[in-house]
C-alpha cells in the first residue's frame, strides 16, 4: 500500500450500506418481482371472460359468481382443509415423539441414522414415491395380503383411491417438515433446564409437561403452520393415489389450465392463496401472546 | 419444624461422602473423596476447572451416581436417589431459570409440584421474594432482569423449598467483581438467617474464604485439605493448596536436623530454620512455605533483622508493584530464585528497584511441605 492510500478517506461506512442490500438484493428482486407479477396476471385473469374455448379480455368476474354459488367448491374447500389438519394433526402426533427422541439418542451414529430414514422422503421424487404407496396400499398390495394372511380382514380395505390412501402418502411426504422445526427447537432447549426442574421435586413427566413441552411450543407451532401450508398445496400426492376422488384446488387449477378456463384457475388461485394467509393470520392472532411469552428467552 | 429435632439431628452430618469414586468412561473424575458436612455449615469445594468439584456436586444434588463408595444425606445412603425426590436445592452455574415463567412461577416452581394451597405458595412466594430483597417483581419476566436480579431469585426458586442442603454451582461467576462481592456477603447473611447447609462449588480461593466455615480445597478429584479458611491459608498440607490459596513463596530444601521445638533445613548453602510440626525426618526433600506478607525485607542487605527474624536470604529486587493496600516486592535470591514480598503501604517509602536485601522471616513462618 503506498502512502496515498493511508491517507485515502475511510470509505468503510458507504461500502458496508451497501453490503446488505447487496446480499439482500437478487433474491428479493426475483421473488418479489416474479411473486407480484405472478400475482397481477393471476388478478387480472380472474376477472376475465371464459366463452368455453377461450379468455376473452373483457371483465365481468363471472369465474368469482361460479365459485362461490356452485357447492361443488364448497366442498373441494372443506374437502381441502379436512385433508391439510388431519394431516398434520397425524404429523404433529407421530412428529412430536420422533423429535424428542432423536434429542434423547445418546450415540452420535444413531442419530445420523434417525436423521437419514426421517428426511429420506424428500431424497425421491414425489411421483415415485406416490407410485410406492400405491403398490402397498392397493386392493392386492402389501398392506392388503398382510392383513389378509393375519385374517383380521375378511375381504381387501379400500386404502388407495380415497381419503386415507392421500393421508397416509401426505404424512410420509411431510414428516420430515414436521419434525425438523420441532427438532430444532428441542435441541436449542438448555437441558440444564430440565434438571433445574427435577431438582425442585419434578417427575419426568411432570418435567416434561412444565418446561419442555411449553418451551418447544414455538417450534410445534411454526411446523404446525409449514405442514399445514404444504398439505394445502400437495399436488402430486392427491393426484395419483387420490384417484379422481380426492378434489382439492390445486388438481381443478390444473383441470382449469388444462381446458384452458384460466379465469377459474385463477379464482381457484386466489381463494387457496386466501385460505392459507387467512389460516396464518388467525393462528398467529390467537397463539400470539403464548408465543411472545416464549420468544423472549433470548 | 422443631428446633429440638434438629439439635437432636445435629451428630448426623448432613451430608457424608465416604471413599466416592466417579468414572465417565475413561475419565476417572473423582477418586476416593471423603467429606463430613455439618447442618448448618458453609461449606466450600475449592479447586481449579477439571478438579471435580462439579462432579461432586452433581453427585449430592442426585445428578450424577457415584461409581463406587457411599453418600450420605442426613445420615441415609442416597446413591441411587432421583434428584427430584432429595432434599437437596441446586442453584446452577447459570442459574438455569425458566424463560417461559414469570419471576412469581419461577419461584412457586417447587411449591405447585407440592400441590401446596394457592394462598400458601402466595405467601411463601412473597415472604421469599422478601427475603432477597425483590419484593414487587412477581409479574417480571427473566429476561427484564439485571445479573444480580435474576441470582437472586435463584436463591429465591431454591429456599422456598426448605431444603436440607442447598447447593451453589459457582453461581457468583457471571457477575462483575463489585457485585460479586456484594452477593457474597448476601450469601452468607442469607444462610445465617435461614440456617440451612450450603455447599458452594467455586475456583476462586477469595470467594471461598470470605464466605466459608470449612473449605476442601480439591485438585485432580482428591481433596487435598479440608479446614476453615484461615486454617488452610495459613498450614497448608501440600504445595497445590499453598500455591492454588493465594500467593507463597515456596523454597525446596532438606531437613538437615530435627530438634523437639524446630527442624533445621538446608536450601543450597543457607540454613533455615521451621516448626516441628510434620514427619519428615533427617535428609528428606521437604518445601518450606513462607507467604509473602510473612517476609521482613531488611536493607541494606547487610542491617541487622528485628528480633526473632532468624531466616534470612539475600536477594535482589528487580520489580516493585504498588497494589493500594500494599506493596509487593518481586525478589531474585542469591541462587537465582523468585521470591515474593509484601509490605503495607503504610507510607514509609518503598525500596527502590534494584536494591540489594535480605528477605527474612521468623521460625513459625514458615509452613513445611512434605507433599
Amino acid at each position: 500500500m503506498n502512502a496515498r492510500g493511508g491517507l485515502r478517506p475511510p470509505r468503510a461506512p458507504r461500502a458496508q450500506a451497501l453490503v446488505l442490500p447487496g446480499l439482500l438484493g437478487p433474491a428479493v428482486v426475483f421473488i418479489v418481482g416474479v411473486l407480484l407479477t405472478a400475482l397481477g396476471i393471476l388478478l387480472v385473469n380472474s376477472a376475465y371472460h371464459f366463452t368455453g374455448t377461450q379468455v376473452q379480455p373483457r371483465v365481468t368476474f363471472e369465474a368469482y359468481r361460479h365459485f362461490f354459488t356452485d357447492p361443488f367448491y364448497a366442498s373441494v374447500l372443506w374437502q381441502e382443509v379436512r385433508l391439510a389438519v388431519v394431516t398434520t394433526g397425524i404429523c404433529l402426533l407421530v412428529g412430536y415423539p420422533v423429535a424428542y427422541a432423536i434429542t434423547k439418542i445418546r450415540r452420535p451414529n444413531w442419530v445420523i441414522a434417525a436423521y437419514i430414514l426421517i428426511f429420506s422422503p424428500l431424497l425421491t421424487s414425489s411421483i415415485v414415491r406416490a407410485y410406492g404407496w400405491l403398490v402397498i396400499l392397493a386392493r392386492g398390495g402389501l398392506v392388503n395380503w398382510a392383513l389378509a394372511e393375519a385374517h383380521l380382514v375378511g375381504s381387501p380395505v379400500r386404502l388407495v383411491f380415497n381419503f386415507t390412501g392421500v393421508t397416509i402418502a401426505l404424512v410420509h411426504v411431510l414428516l420430515p417438515f414436521t419434525v425438523f422445526p420441532i427438532l430444532s427447537v428441542l435441541l436449542r432447549t438448555d437441558p440444564t433446564l430440565r434438571e433445574a426442574a427435577a431438582d425442585l421435586g419434578a417427575t419426568r413427566l411432570q418435567t416434561f409437561l412444565r418446561v419442555t413441552w411449553p418451551l418447544s411450543f414455538p417450534g410445534l407451532y411454526a411446523a404446525a403452520q409449514l405442514t399445514f401450508v404444504l398439505a394445502m398445496n400437495a399436488y402430486v400426492t392427491p393426484q395419483l393415489l387420490g384417484g379422481g376422488r380426492v378434489q382439492v384446488l390445486p388438481l381443478l387449477i390444473f383441470e382449469n389450465i388444462s381446458d384452458l378456463n384460466w379465469p377459474l384457475a385463477a379464482v381457484e388461485a386466489i381463494a387457496l392463496i386466501a385460505l392459507v394467509w387467512t389460516t396464518m393470520f388467525v393462528s398467529n392472532l390467537l397463539f400470539r401472546r403464548r408465543l411472545a411469552a416464549i420468544g423472549d428467552r433470548e | 419444624m422443631g428446633t429440638t429435632g434438629r439439635a437432636e439431628a445435629s451428630a448426623t452430618p448432613a451430608v457424608e461422602l465416604q471413599q466416592v469414586h466417579k468414572r465417565f468412561g475413561q475419565v476417572h473424575a473423582v477418586r476416593g473423596v471423603s467429606l463430613r458436612i455439618r447442618e448448618n455449615e458453609f461449606f466450600s469445594l475449592l479447586g481449579p476447572s477439571g478438579c471435580g468439584k462439579t462432579t461432586v456436586l452433581r453427585m449430592i444434588s442426585g445428578f450424577e451416581v457415584p461409581t463406587e463408595g457411599s453418600l450420605y444425606l442426613q445420615g441415609r445412603l442416597a446413591n441411587t436417589i432421583p434428584p427430584y425426590r432429595r432434599d437437596t436445592n441446586l442453584i446452577f452455574q447459570h442459574l438455569a431459570l425458566f424463560p417461559h415463567l414469570d419471576v412469581y412461577d419461577n419461584i412457586a416452581f417447587g411449591l405447585r409440584l407440592r400441590r401446596l394451597p394457592r394462598d400458601e405458595i402466595a405467601r411463601k412466594v412473597r415472604a421469599s421474594l422478601d427475603l432477597v430483597d425483590l419484593a414487587g417483581y412477581e409479574s417480571r419476566r427473566i429476561h427484564q432482569l439485571s445479573g444480580g436480579q435474576k441470582q437472586r431469585i435463584a436463591i429465591a426458586r431454591a429456599l422456598i423449598n426448605q431444603p436440607a442442603v442447598l447447593l451453589l454451582d459457582e453461581p457468583l461467576g457471571a457477575l462483575d467483581l463489585r457485585l460479586r462481592m456484594q452477593m457474597q456477603v448476601e450469601l452468607k447473611e442469607i444462610q445465617h438467617r435461614v440456617g440451612t447447609t450450603f455447599i458452594y462449588v467455586t475456583h476462586d480461593q477469595t470467594e471461598a474464604m470470605t464466605m466459608s466455615d470449612r473449605i476442601a480445597v480439591m485438585n485432580h478429584g482428591v481433596v487435598e485439605q479440608i479446614g476453615t479458611g484461615r486454617d488452610v491459608y495459613e498450614r497448608p498440607r501440600t504445595r497445590f493448596v499453598a500455591t492454588f490459596l493465594g500467593d507463597s513463596n515456596l523454597i525446596d530444601a532438606r531437613v538437615e536436623r530435627r530438634e523437639p521445638e524446630q527442624t533445621v533445613l538446608r536450601a543450597g548453602d543457607q540454613r533455615l530454620v521451621a516448626p516441628a510440626d510434620h514427619a519428615a525426618g533427617p535428609g528428606a526433600a521437604v518445601t518450606l512455605c513462607v507467604r509473602p506478607e510473612r517476609l521482613r525485607l531488611v536493607t541494606p542487605i547487610d542491617a541487622p533483622a528485628p528480633a526473632g527474624y532468624e531466616n534470612r536470604v539475600p536477594a535482589r529486587v528487580h520489580d516493585v508493584i504498588f497494589k493500594g493496600a500494599f506493596i509487593e516486592y518481586r525478589l531474585t535470591t542469591g541462587s537465582g530464585a523468585s521470591m515474593i514480598a509484601q509490605a503495607h503501604a503504610n507510607g514509609s517509602p518503598a525500596i527502590a528497584r534494584e536494591g540489594a536485601v535480605a528477605a527474612t522471616w521468623r521460625r513459625d513462618d514458615g509452613v513445611v511441605l512434605t507433599e
